[in-house]
């Protein structure tokens, strides 16, 4: 197997075509390349979340497709030696930056079993919106990675940054 | 008497619910594309049952238990927020007097799978049975 891989390296929209595209074509490499069931799941379910939020939470309205043109939609997964690492990127609002931002402040100081009681806690409170998210995506995220979510926004303009989110999987 | 019988997708779970057999039965991977469509029936089928069984119930051991199994490979979040609905179901019929039992399949490996289904019966305060399965 190769030390170094790219996995899938996807640029432009992501919609649920998309999605269940990339997603088996991640889960044929799991596969065939014989990854330990632990680690191919954790692969797979921060795949699974970070998608559906670039799905569900880009601010993708039709006025902006210009924008989108030049800055699409990236999901990029790389394999290097055992780790794997995710790579993910889409247009927000500026107006959503700070609720961004202090969600993954809040869960990148926390520990892992604080995450995990958060995520129980969160699980009973949840409500699904109407894009069919539980606004459980991010702490699940982090109860899978257990390492901190690197993230950064670039400013596009004044209304759009760019949100990148990188995520690794350790074996 | 409501029964609930739906086939697996890539994308959904089979659900088997036959309140005659004393079984509900989930089984493979869950991201359905309409989340909220696919588990409200399926909720509102089991709170359904158990409160009208409930009224009419008084607990004894010697009555056959509910089993509850759950066979899943894999749930995404917002599927699990329903699981964990379908077990608050499940532990509020326990405290109404009604005999339930919830079996908790995970492979051979799948440590991950199995701690969450540890985590659902702290949440729930309910013991589950844990059943690890070779492949």
């Amino acid at each position: 197997m190769k030390k170094y891989d790219v996995i899938i390296n996807h640029k432009g929209i992501i919609d649920l075509e998309v999605i269940d595209d990339i997603l088996l074509k991640l889960k044929n490499y799991l596969h065939e390349n014989k990854i330990e069931l632990v680690i191919r799941k954790r692969v797979y379910t921060l795949a699974v979340e970070s998608l559906d939020n670039i799905y569900k939470h880009a601010d993708h309205s039709i006025h902006i497709q210009k924008i989108i043109s030049e800055f699409p939609p990236r999901f990029i997964v790389e394999k290097i030696c055992d780790d794997f690492v995710i790579h993910t990127g889409n247009i927000i609002l500026e107006s959503n930056k700070e609720k961004i931002i202090s969600k993954l402040e809040r869960i990148n100081t926390l520990s892992q079993e604080e995450i995990i009681q958060l995520y129980k806690k969160s699980l009973s409170h949840a409500e699904i919106s109407d894009k069919g998210g539980a606004g459980l995506g991010l702490i699940v995220m982090a109860k899978t990675t257990a390492q901190k979510i690197k993230y950064d926004f670039d400013k596009i303009n004044d209304k759009f940054f760019y949100f990148a989110m990188q995520l690794t999987i350790k074996k | 008497m409501k029964t609930i019988n739906i086939a697996s997708t890539e994308k959904s779970p089979k659900v088997f619910f036959d309140p005659r057999k004393h079984v509900f039965e989930m089984e493979g991977n869950s991201r359905p594309e309409n989340v909220r469509d696919f588990y409200y029936p399926i909720i509102d089928t089991l709170r359904d049952y158990f409160e009208d069984i409930a009224e009419k119930q008084t607990r004894s051991e010697t009555n056959n238990a509910f089993n509850f199994n759950f066979k899943l490979e894999y749930f995404n979040s917002a599927s699990a927020k329903f699981i964990s609905d379908i077990l608050v179901i499940i532990r509020n019929g326990y405290d109404k007097g009604i005999n339930m039992k919830v079996n908790w399949y995970f492979d051979e490996g799948d440590d991950d799978m199995k701690e969450v289904g540890e985590d659902f019966s702290e949440m729930i305060s309910f013991p589950f049975s844990f059943i690890m399965v070779k492949r």
